[in-house]
């Protein structure tokens, strides 16, 4: 049984167009394996590549260089084989028509993905149950809220069956109850064997729907992980949370090479970060030295890696 | 399905879809006060030129030539038929189906080619009369049909252009103008097409129109019916060339937006 999505050394330059346009290399020799079944994040801040992989596995670009299959098949060579097997969401409220009914646009992809009418109808009918546009379902889409454009959006994803889902930010400006129903949805879609590559910089999303998530920053792989042990990587990034440490003593400790951060919390301790190997056994003996008991460490969540690998570009939306 | 079956299906999708889009531009009321006085005029005034240029011959020669441009004129719309789906998003979604994007565009623009139809016929029955061009009952009944054929003939070539300016949005307008002038300057609209030197002579017998409203002349001039025939052959040879050069560019067009990266994501 072939990988559900496999990239090889896939790099992809977008040459300039005009004149002071500058080359962009989007991908930069990224390789990456999902297993049939897997959700796998995509997280990386605006510009990271995160659409640029998506568009070439999912048939509309082509890479540079590298190759990438999705079930076995190639995603430049093989199309005729891929595109019925994959779906597309990307966020926002492009990419339906606003003209037809909810109900319309999914038997209009229905019959582009060659399904027979009947099977079409069926389809289309326990979709819109699914996500919740039921009663909905014969109202134009202009009169759709964001959400609800943003779910229906998912079910065109899905109206072909599709076994493998690329879904680019697919909660981009949803509300958190809707995000929170949406990634309801996307564990669902787990339960029934399809395997997800969820693009997205949101953190929170990665950590609570992804059983790996891979870490992206301007075209580059930083780690391919599961979301709690993506700590683990960076094992040079450590935190000692302590209580009761003498402020001289502190100070001192802010001065270690290695310590990136002493900050003091409400209750009256303080967390040190760590950013270099090694440096986490000397601040523990300073503070043994000093006679503090109260002391803890851990390794940092997603969120925290993601900040201090990527910086506060990560942040921004 | 079958093909051609399925292929069906998705052009009558594609056409409900794209009059849908359409019905948002017009109601009857607006494509009335709107569009059709607008090509009531036109024609009106072709005519008059025609008048003062003295003959009759010359007025109803103009007045026939410029009612049978409204319809390649709203067949070229097709051109543009691919904005539609630009601004809408779903291209990538297109070009990722298991369908062929061409089929889609074909049925997508099928609004213009009906509403060319009736600018075109609605003109002409409207406008005749005013300007003592007979037409001759029973015959005249064949008129829609061959306007349906340069209309289809030229929507056949706005299909082909429309593939052309996929992948290079800005320049639509341009060529849909430029293929409508040329038709006009040089198809027998307003002076006859042998009026210009040889090459361009044989350039315009490739053109959507040109052989299709010769015919039109020659029925209502009362040319005896068979003699129409080599023409309407002709027409439509020239609008399943420009189909089959359509078919056979389009999805490749399309696909070739993968490698430039021009296929962009909605969002
Ligand atoms: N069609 C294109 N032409 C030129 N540059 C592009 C194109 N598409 C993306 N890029 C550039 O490639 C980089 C990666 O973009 P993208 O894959 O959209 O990032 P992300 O989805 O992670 O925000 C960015 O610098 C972007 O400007
Ligand atoms: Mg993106």
């Amino acid at each position: 049984m072939p990988d559900a999505v496999e990239v090889e050394d896939v790099t992809r330059v977008f040459e300039p167009r005009k004149k002071k346009d500058e080359r962009v290399v989007a991908l930069d020799e990224v390789s990456l394996t999902i297993p049939e079944g897997e959700i796998h994040g995509l997280l990386g801040p605006n510009g990271a590549g995160k659409t640029t992989l998506v568009k070439i596995l999912s048939t509309v670009l082509l890479p540079t260089s590298g190759r990438a299959r999705v079930c076995g098949h190639d995603v430049v060579e093989e199309t005729k084989a891929v595109r019925p097997l994959i779906g597309i969401v990307f966020g926002g409220e492009r990419g339906l028509y606003w003209r037809l009914t909810g109900r319309q646009n999914l038997e209009y992809w229905g019959a582009l993905y060659r399904l027979p009418p009947a099977a079409v109808r069926e389809r289309t009918r326990t979709l819109l149950e699914r996500v919740g546009l039921a009663d909905r379902a014969d109202q134009r889409v202009e009169q759709y809220s964001r959400g609800m454009k943003q779910r229906l959006h998912l079910a065109r994803g899905l109206i072909g069956d599709a076994k493998v889902l690329f879904l680019d930010e697919p909660t981009t400006g949803m509300d958190p109850i809707a995000g929170r129903e949406f990634r309801t949805l996307i564990g669902e879609l787990k339960g029934e064997g399809r395997t997800i590559l969820l693009a997205t910089h949101d953190m929170v999303e990665a950590e609570t729907v992804c059983d790996r998530v891979t870490l992206i920053d301007r075209g580059k792989i930083i780690a391919t992980e599961s979301p709690r042990s993506l700590g683990h990587v960076i094992s040079r990034f450590q935190r000692v949370d302590v209580e009761g440490a003498p402020e001289p003593v502190l100070g001192r400790i802010a001065a270690l090479e290695g310590v990136s951060a002493v900050t003091r919390t409400e209750d009256g301790g303080a967390r040190i970060e760590v950013s270099e190997e090694g440096a986490t056994a000397e601040v523990l003996r300073r503070l043994v030295d000093a006679g503090v008991t109260s002391v803890r460490t851990s390794l940092p969540s997603l969120e925290e890696v993601y900040v201090q690998l990527i910086g506060e570009r990560g942040l921004e939306v | 399905m079958s093909g051609l079956r399925h292929t069906l299906h998705v052009l009558a999708l594609a056409a409900r879809n794209g009059f849908l889009d359409y019905s948002v531009t017009f109601t009857w009321k607006t494509w009335l006060s709107g569009w059709y006085l607008r090509v009531l005029a036109q024609v009106v005034f072709f005519a008059l030129m025609g008048r003062l240029l003295g003959s009759t011959e010359q007025v109803h020669y103009l007045l026939l030539g410029n009612a049978v441009m409204l319809a390649a004129l709203g067949s070229l719309f097709a051109v543009a038929g691919t904005t539609w789906e630009r601004r809408a998003g779903t291209l990538p979604l297109l070009v990722a189906s298991p369908s062929s994007p061409v089929v889609v565009f074909v049925g997508r623009s099928t609004w213009a080619l009906v509403d060319g139809f009736l600018s075109s016929l609605g003109a002409l029955f409207v406008v005749a009369p005013l300007f003592d061009l007979g037409l001759p009952w029973p015959r005249a009944l064949l008129i829609p049909l061959l306007v349906a054929l340069v209309g289809a003939s030229a929507y056949a070539l706005g299909t082909f252009l429309g593939g052309l300016v996929l992948r290079a949005m800005s320049t639509r307008n341009v060529v849909a103008n430029v293929a409508w002038t040329t038709i006009l300057a040089i198809g027998g609209v307003n002076v006859p097409v042998d009026f210009y030197p040889r090459p361009v002579e044989w350039f315009a017998h490739a053109l959507p129109l040109t052989h299709g409203l010769q015919a039109i002349r020659d029925l209502v001039g009362g040319a005896p019916l068979a003699t129409l025939l080599p023409n309407v052959a002709l027409e439509l040879a020239v609008g399943t060339a420009w189909l089959a050069l359509a078919l056979l560019t389009f999805d490749r067009l399309a696909e070739g937006g993968r490698r430039d990266g021009s296929i962009e994501f909605g969002g």
